[in-house]
C-alpha cells in the first residue's frame, strides 16, 4: 500500500504538486492522469525518491519513505520509463538481470528467472536473450523494459508513460499485455498517462490530475459517469462516454446464459465472455445481427448477448 | 517489373590503382632513383631508374606496375587477391632496388663513399603503400590480414636494411654509427611521450570528475587548458627554463634526481601542459554526454552514483576517452621531437643535429622513426578504441 498524505512539491517558487492526499491499495493499478506539467511525473518520482517532497509524508507499507535508504526503497520498486532507458552497453539479458545482480543473486537464479521474463512478456530467450537494445523494435525493447521492472518481483510497478513512444497498434498490444501480466502477478501499480483511454482500459483506480491537485480518485465508471467537475468531463470526453462506458463493461454482465455450456465451434472471431460489450455491439451491427453467441475460454458456447440488452442497459 | 541486379564490387573496373599505378610509372621513370655521395657532406651525383638499377631491375619495376594496372583493369574474380599478393611482394622486396643500385655504381676503393635514397624511390614506396591501403580496403580484410602484411613487409625491410648489400646506404651508415644512442634515443622518446600521456590522462580524469560534480569548475578548467594548448611549444620550453632552473638550484637535491632548467623535467612538464586540453575535454564531454534517461532508469531501479559511473557512465564513455589519448598520444610523439632542443633527448636530437651538420641522412634516422611511432600509437589506439565499442552496429 502506498499513502501520500498532503504531499507537496515546490520547484524554486512554483508548485508542482499542491498539497495531495492518495492511497493506493496494495494489488490495485493506479493510474495517474492528466495533460503535461500537471505534476503526475513529479508524484510518481517522489514516490521511488528520485524528486525529494517538500512537504508532507509517503508512506510505503506504513513506513515512511524518508526514513528508508533510498537504493533499498527503489530496488523493491519496480520503475518502467518513456522511451525504455534499456543500457545500449548491455544485451536483453543482461538489462532484464539488472536488479538481481545488484541484489548479487546467484548467477543460475538470475539466468532462470530472466528466461522465465523473457517467456511472460512473449520474447523468445533463443533469439533476444543476446541481442542488444537498439536491434529489438520499439515494441520489444518495452517490453524488456517491463520485464527489467519485474526481475526482483518486487511489489510496487512505477510506471511513468510507459506506452507513450510507441506506435497505436503497439500499444495496443503491450497494454492487452499488461492487462494479462496484472492478472498473474498483481502488482500494486503507479502507471503516469496522459492518454485517458490508455487510464480507463488500464486501472482499478483514476486519479485525474491538474495544476498539481488531485480533482478526482475513482474507478473508471465512476469518472466517466459522475465526473466530478468540468474538467474531467472534458478530459473523459463529453459526447463519447457512452460508448467508453461500454468498453468497460464486459460480455459476461449483459448475456443470458445457457442453463449448461453448449459444445459448439467458436469460430474466428467469436464473442467471448471477458470482451467488451462495445466490441459485442460492434460486431451486431456490421454483421446485421439481433444477436450472437457468447463463448467462454475453453470454447464452449456459455449464452448469448442481444443488441436490445445492450441498448437497454449497455452505458 | 524490370530488376537490375547490383554490380557485384569484383567485377567493377577500378579506377584508383591504375591511376596510381600510372603516376608512380611516371614518377619512377622521371625522378632520380638514388645518388651516390663521395663522403657525408658533397652532394652526390643523381641516377635515374635504369642507369641506376640497369635494364634487367628497370623492366622488372615497370613489368610490376603495368602488371598491377592491367590487373585492376580486368574483371576477374581473384584479382584482388592477386593484386594484393602482387604490390605486397613488390613493397617486402623494395630495398633490393637499392641493393642492386649500391653494388653497380658505389666505388670500390672509396670507403667513404655512400648511397643514399632518391625521390624516384620514394614516390614509388609511397605510392606502392596507397595501393596496398586501397586493395586491401577492397578485400574488406580484417585485422589479422593487416598484421600479417605489417609484419611481413617490416620484417623483410629490417633485414633486408641489416643486409650486407646495403651496408653503404647512407641511412644505415648513420645508424651504424649510433646504434646505442638509436636506442637511447628510442627508450627516452617513449619515455617522454608516455609518461606525460599517461600523467596527463589521470590528471585530466580527476580534473573531469571534479568539473562535473562541481559545474562552478567548468568555465575556469576549460580555459586554463586552453590558454596552455594556445602558447607556442618553444615559448613554453623556453619559459620553463628559468624557473626550473632556479628551483634546482635551490634545492640541490632536485638536481640529483636530473630536475634543471633543461632536460627532461621541462621537456615533461610542456608535454603535459599540451597534453591536457585534449585530454580533458574528451574526458568531460564523454561522461556528460550519456543520456540522462539512462541514469535516471539506471537511479530508478536502485543504482547508486558510483555503480551509474562504474556500470553505465564509464563503459559507455570509454571509447571517446581512448580517442582523447589516441589524439594526445601522437601528438606528444610529435612535440617531444621539438623538446630536443632543450637537451631532453629522444629522436629530435637526431634531427637537429642533422641539420646542423647538414646531413640529411641524419635528420632522416630521426624523423622516420618519428613518424612510425605516430602511426603505431594511432593503430594501437585505434584498434583499443574500437574493441571497447561495447554496442554493435544497429542491423
Amino acid at each position: 500500500m502506498i499513502e501520500l498524505k498532503n504531499v507537496t512539491r515546490r520547484f524554486g517558487n512554483t508548485v508542482a504538486v499542491d498539497n495531495i492526499n492518495l492511497t493506493i491499495e496494495t494489488g490495485e493499478v493506479c493510474v495517474l492522469v492528466g495533460s503535461s506539467g500537471c505534476g503526475k511525473s513529479t508524484t510518481l518520482r517522489m514516490i521511488n525518491r528520485l524528486l525529494p517532497h517538500s512537504a508532507g509524508e509517503i508512506l510505503v507499507d506504513g513506513e515512511d519513505v524518508n526514513a528508508m535508504n533510498p537504493e533499498q526503497l527503489r530496488l523493491n520498486m519496480g520503475y518502467v520509463i518513456q522511451g525504455t532507458g534499456l543500457f545500449p552497453h548491455w544485451t536483453v539479458a543482461r538489462n532484464i538481470a539488472m536488479v538481481p545482480h545488484l541484489l548479487k543473486w546467484p548467477k543460475e537464479r538470475i539466468d532462470a528467472r530472466v528466461e522465465e521474463l523473457m517467456t511472460l512478456l512473449d520474447l523468445d530467450p533463443a533469439t533476444h536473450a543476446s541481442k542488444y537494445p537498439q536491434q529489438l523494435s520499439g515494441g520489444q525493447a518495452q517490453r524488456v523494459g517491463v520485464a527489467r521492472a519485474l526481475a526482483a518481483d518486487p511489489n510496487i510497478l512505477l510506471m511513468d508513460e510507459p506506452f507513450g513512444a510507441l506506435d497505436a497498434i503497439t500499444r495496443e498490444n503491450l497494454q492487452m499485455e499488461m492487462l494479462r501480466i496484472q492478472r498473474q502477478v498483481r502488482k500494486t501499480t503507479v502507471f503516469v498517462t496522459h492518454d485517458i483511454d490508455e487510464a480507463l482500459k488500464l486501472a482499478t483506480r483514476i486519479a485525474v490530475m491538474d495544476q498539481g491537485r488531485i480533482i478526482q480518485h475513482d474507478t473508471p465508471e465512476n469518472i466517466l459517469r459522475h465526473p466530478a467537475s468540468d474538467f474531467v468531463e472534458n478530459l473523459v470526453g463529453k459526447q463519447d462516454r457512452g460508448l467508453k462506458l461500454m468498453s468497460l463493461r464486459p460480455v459476461r454482465d449483459l448475456m443470458s446464459p445457457h442453463a449448461e455450456p453448449r459444445q459448439s465451434v467458436a469460430g474466428e472471431g467469436a464473442i467471448r465472455e471477458e470482451d467488451s460489450v462495445r466490441l459485442a455491439l460492434s460486431v451486431m451491427l456490421w454483421k446485421d445481427l439481433g444477436e450472437v453467441a457468447v463463448f467462454n475460454a475453453r470454447g464452449q458456447e456459455t449464452g448469448v448477448i442481444t443488441r436490445e440488452r445492450i441498448i437497454q442497459e449497455g452505458a | 517489373m524490370l530488376v537490375t541486379k547490383p554490380a557485384s564490387n569484383v567485377m567493377v573496373p577500378n579506377r584508383v590503382i591504375p591511376a596510381l599505378g600510372v603516376l608512380a610509372l611516371v614518377l619512377v621513370w622521371l625522378l632520380d632513383l638514388g645518388a651516390i655521395q663521395p663522403n657525408r657532406i658533397v652532394p652526390g651525383t643523381g641516377h635515374g631508374l635504369l642507369s641506376a638499377v640497369g635494364w634487367l631491375g628497370a623492366g622488372m619495376v615497370t613489368l610490376t606496375l603495368a602488371a598491377s594496372i592491367l590487373l585492376s583493369l580486368f574483371p576477374l574474380r581473384l584479382r584482388y587477391p592477386l593484386l594484393l599478393g602482387l604490390v605486397g611482394f613488390s613493397l617486402a622486396a623494395l630495398p633490393l632496388l637499392l641493393d642492386v643500385f649500391a653494388g653497380r655504381h658505389l666505388p670500390e676503393a672509396s670507403p667513404y663513399a655512400r648511397s643514399t635514397i632518391g625521390a624516384g624511390f620514394w614516390s614509388l614506396l609511397f605510392l606502392l603503400s596507397l595501393m596496398l591501403i586501397e586493395i586491401v580496403g577492397r578485400l574488406r580484410a580484417g585485422r589479422g590480414l593487416q598484421l600479417v602484411l605489417l609484419v611481413v613487409i617490416v620484417g623483410s625491410w629490417l633485414m633486408l636494411l641489416r643486409g650486407e648489400g646495403l651496408a653503404s646506404l647512407s641511412l644505415v651508415r648513420e645508424f651504424n654509427a649510433r646504434p646505442d644512442e638509436f636506442e637511447q634515443a628510442l627508450w627516452t622518446h617513449l619515455a617522454l611521450a608516455f609518461g606525460a600521456v599517461t600523467f596527463s590522462a589521470g590528471l585530466a580524469f580527476v580534473l573531469a570528475l571534479k568539473m562535473i560534480r562541481s559545474p562552478a569548475w567548468q568555465r575556469p578548467v576549460l580555459g586554463a587548458v586552453s590558454f596552455l594548448q594556445t602558447i607556442p611549444s618553444l615559448a613554453v620550453f623556453g619559459l620553463l627554463i628559468a624557473p626550473l632552473g632556479a628551483l634546482s638550484s635551490a634545492f640541490p637535491a632536485l638536481q640529483s634526481l636530473g630536475i634543471r632548467g633543461i632536460g627532461w623535467a621541462p621537456a615533461l612538464l610542456a608535454l603535459i601542459a599540451y597534453s591536457l586540453l585534449p585530454m580533458v575535454r574528451n574526458t568531460f564531454v564523454a561522461i556528460t554526454e550519456v543520456p540522462e534517461n539512462l541514469a535516471d532508469a539506471g537511479r530508478g531501479m536502485g543504482m547508486t552514483e558510483r555503480q551509474l559511473f562504474f556500470k553505465l557512465k564509464l563503459p559507455l564513455a570509454l571509447p571517446v576517452i581512448i580517442e582523447g589519448v589516441r589524439i594526445t598520444t601522437i601528438q606528444a610523439i610529435g612535440l617531444t621531437a621539438v623538446a630536443a632542443l632543450i637537451g631532453a633527448g629522444g629522436f629530435g636530437a637526431f634531427i637537429f643535429q642533422g641539420l646542423g651538420q647538414a646531413a640529411m641522412d641524419l635528420v632522416l634516422l630521426g624523423a622516420l622513426p618519428t613518424i612510425a611511432l605516430a602511426l603505431l600509437a594511432d593503430a594501437l589506439f585505434t584498434m583499443v578504441g574500437d574493441s571497447l565499442k561495447p554496442t554493435p552496429a544497429t542491423t
